[in-house]
This record gives C-alpha cells, sequence and structure tokens, in this order.
C-alpha cells in the first residue's frame, strides 16, 4: 500500500481524461499499486456517468443510427467479428490494473537494456512511447545507496516508485508512491541502502541541477 | 452503510422508468439485437454528442458519437456489471475515444506510441460482490452530485465534462481564478468524504 498519492485534482482531470498522456502514465502507473486510489478514480468515473446522464440531449441526425447500422455491416464482413459474451470474470477480476508500459518493455525491468548516465544512475528513455512535445519520460535506476544530484525543476516532475524505494529533504518513498515536485522544490533524491530503485519519471521540462552539478545540466537530463 | 435518507420525488420517478441498459447490452452481444441497440442509441447518442459538443468537436462531434456507439456494438459482450453501471462504461468509452480522436489528429505517421486503453483502464474491483455495489453507487453518486451547491456543480462540470481548465472557468464565469480553485477544490473534498462514509 503506497503511502504517497496524486491529489484530487489529478485523478479528477486523469477521470475526466483531461491530463495530458505523460501525467495520465505516471497515474496509471500509481493506480497498478493502489488499490485507494483505483477506488477513487472509479468513483469518479461513476461521477462521469452520472454526468452523461444529466447531459442536456443534443439533437442527432436522422439518419444517423440507419447510417451506423449500414457502417457496422459493411465492416462486419472484413473485420473481427463482435466480441462474443464473456463468461463471468473470475481470474480476470484478479488483475485489478494492468501495468501500462506491459507490452512496451522489451524485457523485464531487471533485464531492460539500461544506458548509464552516471556509474550508479542509468536510464531507459520512454519519450518517442509517450511522444508528447515538451515531455521527458523514462524510466530510471539508481543504485542502492547512490544519491542523486541535488536538482529543481522548471516545470514539474512526477515519480512513481516501482521497485526499491528513495529518499529526500522531504520524506521517505517506497514501492507504488506517486511524488509530485515543482519548481518550489529544490532535492537530491538518495536511493535506500537494501536494493536498486527504480522509478518511471515524468518531467514536463528539463531539470536543473544546482551546485557544481550544474556542469551536467547539458549533459544529463535527470529523465 | 449510511441510514437511507428519503428518496426525492425525481429519484423514485425516475427509478420506474430507466430500462435495464444491462439487459438490453446483453441481448446486443448475444443476438446482434438492433431493437436493443436502438434503444440503447437513442438515450445515449444524444448525451455523447452533447459531450462531444461541449468538448470543442462542433462538426466532429457526430463522428465521436459514431465511434463510441461502434465500440459499444462491437464490445457489448465485455460489459459486465461488475465493472461499471451501463452509463459509467459509455462514459469511459466516450472518454477513451475522445482522446484517442484527439491523438490520431496530432499524430503525423504511424508510431508506435502507447495506446490510449493501456493508459485509461477501466478499474476492476477487488472484491466479488461488486455488481450490486456498482448500481448502488450509481444512484448514490447521483444523489451526491445533488447534494453540492450549484457553485460548486458548474465549477465541476466545465472541468470534468467541458474539458476547461481553471483559467477558462474563471474567466467564462468572471470570478477570480482563486475562486474556482476553492470550489473545485470544496466539492472534490466533499465528494471524497461522501464516498469514503459509503465505503465502510
Amino acid at each position: 500500500m503506497s503511502a504517497y498519492h496524486p491529489d484530487d485534482m489529478t485523478l479528477i482531470n486523469y477521470a475526466a481524461g483531461s491530463s495530458s498522456i505523460p501525467e495520465s502514465l505516471a497515474v496509471a502507473m500509481h493506480l497498478c499499486f493502489c488499490h485507494d486510489c483505483r477506488q477513487h478514480v472509479k468513483n469518479l468515473n461513476h461521477l462521469g456517468g452520472a454526468l452523461l446522464e444529466t447531459m442536456k440531449p443534443a439533437s442527432t441526425d436522422d439518419d444517423a443510427f440507419e447510417s451506423l447500422m449500414a457502417s457496422l455491416e459493411r465492416q462486419s464482413h472484413n473485420s473481427p467479428a463482435k466480441v462474443k459474451m464473456e463468461p463471468t470474470p473470475g481470474n480476470k477480476v484478479m488483475q485489478h490494473f494492468t501495468n501500462p508500459l506491459l507490452r512496451y518493455l522489451p524485457a523485464s525491468l531487471a533485464d531492460l537494456p539500461w544506458q548509464n548516465q552516471t556509474k550508479e544512475i542509468s536510464k531507459f528513455d520512454l519519450t518517442s512511447l509517450v511522444n508528447v512535445k515538451g515531455f521527458q519520460v523514462a524510466l530510471q535506476k539508481i543504485s542502492a545507496g547512490a544519491k542523486v544530484p541535488r536538482h529543481t525543476h522548471k516545470g514539474f516532475e512526477y515519480t512513481v516508485i516501482l521497485s526499491g524505494g528513495f529518499s529526500d529533504e522531504l520524506g521517505v518513498y517506497h514501492e507504488g508512491d506517486f511524488i509530485a515536485r515543482d519548481a518550489r522544490h529544490k532535492h537530491s533524491p538518495t536511493a535506500l541502502q537494501n536494493e536498486d530503485c527504480i522509478c518511471l519519471t515524468v518531467l514536463n521540462a528539463p531539470l536543473k541541477f544546482t551546485g557544481w552539478h550544474r556542469v551536467l545540466n547539458p549533459f544529463m537530463a535527470w529523465s | 452503510m449510511t441510514t437511507k435518507k428519503a428518496v426525492s420525488m425525481n429519484d423514485s420517478t425516475a427509478a420506474h422508468d430507466v430500462p435495464d441498459w444491462g439487459a438490453l447490452l446483453a441481448r446486443v452481444a448475444e443476438t446482434d439485437d438492433k431493437a436493443a441497440f436502438r434503444a440503447i442509441y437513442q438515450h445515449f447518442a444524444p448525451r455523447i454528442k452533447a459531450y462531444a459538443i461541449n468538448q470543442g468537436f462542433s462538426q466532429h462531434a457526430e463522428v465521436l458519437v459514431q465511434e463510441v456507439m461502434t465500440s459499444v456494438w462491437r464490445n457489448a459482450g465485455k460489459y459486465s456489471e461488475s465493472l461499471a453501471s451501463v452509463s459509467t462504461w459509455i462514459f469511459t468509452i466516450t472518454r477513451n475515444q475522445r482522446i484517442d480522436i484527439l491523438r490520431k489528429l496530432n499524430r503525423s505517421r504511424a508510431e508506435i506510441v502507447i495506446e490510449t486503453e493501456d493508459l485509461w483502464q477501466i478499474p476492476t474491483e477487488d472484491t466479488t460482490i461488486c455488481s450490486i455495489q456498482n448500481l448502488s453507487t450509481e444512484k448514490f453518486v447521483k444523489e451526491a452530485i445533488d447534494k453540492l451547491p450549484e457553485e460548486q456543480m458548474i465549477a465541476l462540470r466545465k472541468v470534468y465534462y467541458e474539458g476547461k481548465t481553471h483559467e477558462e472557468v474563471a474567466e467564462e464565469l468572471s470570478i477570480p481564478l482563486g475562486t474556482v480553485k476553492g470550489r473545485l477544490r470544496l466539492s472534490l473534498q466533499k465528494l471524497r468524504v461522501m464516498f469514503e462514509a459509503k465505503e465502510i
């Protein structure tokens, strides 16, 4: 059970479908770990359903239904058949929420072709998978006990911990935690001692390293 | 569970008129029942269209309606009362198709990008006694939003349903940005409290 969650506004923007793709990826990843937030998103989806019901209906074209049926019949000849009635989900219910990256990673987290950034920090870039201008998205791996140089953010940074954990000036974070940081925060995360920390990071502007580490700025983006 | 409050006249009359959408969907899935599908279409298509117009689809609103209803026809067999009520299920399809259409418009070529469906899944239940729970949740949510003050509901609806930013809502309602944020925060807190009270 994670201790750090997206705030209400982030969850409602996600449920409403108005958050960006990279932000939504971070929220979706957190949902894999967090029963409470899944429950809340489910409630917010119900809110969406209830609002849909209370919407003032718009007039539709008279022949819209007939032309839809005609096109469905045309399509049924050359496209996959309709989904057949599925038996009451038994085991399926246990899946809860699938890792949104599952289909896109070439290997398990341990075997990914990680790119070394420094001796202790490596990344697997996902920016092109998400492909939204202005966002950098990556999986990051910090060796057990290693410290990321102190940095601040121009925009915001979302971090979701997939395994291990880290600490910074504001707290200690574990698997599943969702951490939001913005320009007000300067921090230097340190991986917990016992195992490597792997997390998903979503950044909407390059970060700025502070102190002498600023020489890293052009060469190493924490994402 | 909290004790039942007296139901308002509106609710009690509505309860008798609402068709069993789940049963209609099952007929669509099992026997391609066009009459059942037409009933679903006649109720939901005008609402999906209103949603599309609010989201700025204007002349393409009908495109979203057709995409959503095509998906409802094809995937009716996937619907299960244990996942959500029908209106919630159709809302999630509508939301995802809207995102998908916008993403395709902005995509220059066939790239491998993460699918909308992977990002916006319908969360499944952690318990097995969910279908009854879902139906009562839907009714509960309707009652909950009726309890929100009008001004909070308007702000929430604009953000949730019209995809407006807080700044745009402030401008439209001619109120300060801080007031918009305050109303949204209050409405979300109230909903969360009501949701949580129900789960106990």
